[in-house]
């Protein structure tokens, strides 16, 4: 029994060595695994991004930019993001929609801006989906519902336009799986209490918005889970941090953003 | 890894090609059964359970074959479930996937060059225990 148990350990611990040994090599490296993905993520980004651009009206107003602009860098800068990387677009239609393309374009549509009270909120959903961007939730959506043979051949073929309309469809009117879903709102709470910015509004602005609003045509929240829950578990997560509130748009730009929000 | 050691007496011809099976059953069904992990144990265990009222030399062979293919299930078993949770889930490519399944891949290969070593000299008539498994069969298998 002695020696099966030493022979046992022997063979199990070999196995357990030489995993561990081989899992040290980079072999997302020498399997090009990152680069692919990164050329992948760029090429599917712009193309569904050029798609949007051709079919719906695109924002030119620089000072609803600047002041989207200002609340992006403010999350970013306290919660050390890059910026730079993130490719803002501000698309004029009435949904109450946000969401994240591949190669971290941003879309956010003025029907957001209008439904929104205040810049938390505001700042709630971009660190939402902010938090969906920097997780990779966007390509793994897409290697799960569309599969990564199929994101490969669209990057290495011109056309592939029925696909990538079918992409754009699928990220800009269906959520994330639950779990996904849940781990960007907590994120989005950290993201937001690092920045200064009250998570509270956005937990509301959750809770209070539902399917059964008029007045919104609510394609984010139709397609989120349970926005009251949401709004909970977001309050919950909030109530254990500590923050003390630092204004990014003044009172006048913040005014002039949502007076100005059919652009 | 194997050892060419004496039986307790001398199988006949017909013990040893029966026993020789029992690798093969596994190999065939490891070929047919790609992806999944199951089959060739499946198989391994359905020509054990035939095979259970036999004499000792097959009885014996045909655990040692059924316990070596529990270990690559529990195995591939993993990397198949692995694999599969990064198709359809969260889960990332990682070094420690890749890391993996070669580790799985080795074993599996060791495992096969054995598999048909063993199903060969079982044929010829000659008793081959391998490390670990052919002592734990001796704790099963009596005869």
């Amino acid at each position: 029994m002695k020696k099966i148990s030493y022979q046992f350990v022997l063979i199990f611990g070999s196995f357990a060595v030489l995993f561990f040994c081989l899992s040290q090599i980079n072999w997302l490296g020498i399997f090009k695994v990152e680069k692919i993905t990164h050329k992948t993520e760029k090429t599917i980004g712009k193309k569904c991004w050029e798609l949007f651009k051709k079919e719906q009206k695109v924002s030119d107003n620089p000072q609803a930019i600047a002041a989207l602009d200002s609340i992006i860098n403010r999350i970013c800068k306290d919660n050390n993001i890059d910026s730079k990387n993130i490719q803002l677009h501000l698309l004029i239609k009435d949904e109450v929609n946000a969401f994240a393309l591949p190669d971290n374009h941003l879309v956010i549509y003025s029907g957001l801006i209008d439904a929104t009270e205040n810049e938390s909120q505001l700042a709630g959903v971009i660190g939402h989906e902010l938090a969906h961007m920097q997780n990779n939730h966007v390509i793994k959506k897409l290697i799960k519902e569309i599969g990564m043979s199929a994101l490969i051949t669209i990057t290495n073929t011109s056309g592939g336009g029925e696909m990538v309309k079918e992409i754009a469809k699928t990220l800009s009117s269906s959520a994330y799986d639950r779990q996904l879903e849940k781990e960007a709102d907590i994120q989005a709470v950290n993201y937001l209490t690092n920045a200064h910015i009250d998570p509270i509004p956005f937990a509301n602005f959750l809770s209070t918005l539902d399917s059964t609003s008029s007045k919104f045509s609510l394609s984010w929240f139709n397609t989120h889970p349970d926005s009251k829950e949401r709004g909970r578990y977001i309050k919950a997560v909030a109530k254990e941090k500590s923050i003390k509130p630092i204004a990014i748009l003044s009172t006048s730009t913040w005014n002039d953003l949502k007076n100005n929000v059919d652009y | 890894m194997k050892n060419k050691t004496a039986f307790a007496y001398t199988p006949t011809d017909f013990e040893t090609e029966k026993a020789s099976n029992s690798y093969l059953m596994s190999l065939l069904a490891l070929i047919a059964g790609l992806p999944l992990p199951i089959i060739n144990l499946i198989a391994t265990l359905i020509f054990f359970l035939l095979h259970k009222r036999s004499t000792y030399f097959i009885k014996w062979h045909c655990t040692q074959a059924l316990l070596s293919q529990l270990s690559v299930f529990v195995i591939n078993t993993i990397g198949f479930w692995w694999t599969i949770s990064i198709v359809f889930g969260t889960p990332t490519l990682s070094n420690a996937y890749f890391a993996y399944i070669i580790c799985m891949f080795l074993f599996n290969l060791i495992e096969l060059a054995g598999t048909i070593y063993t199903a060969i000299e079982t044929r010829k008539g000659n008793h081959i225990e391998w490390w670990f498994y052919g002592p734990l069969t001796h704790l099963i298998c009596k005869p």
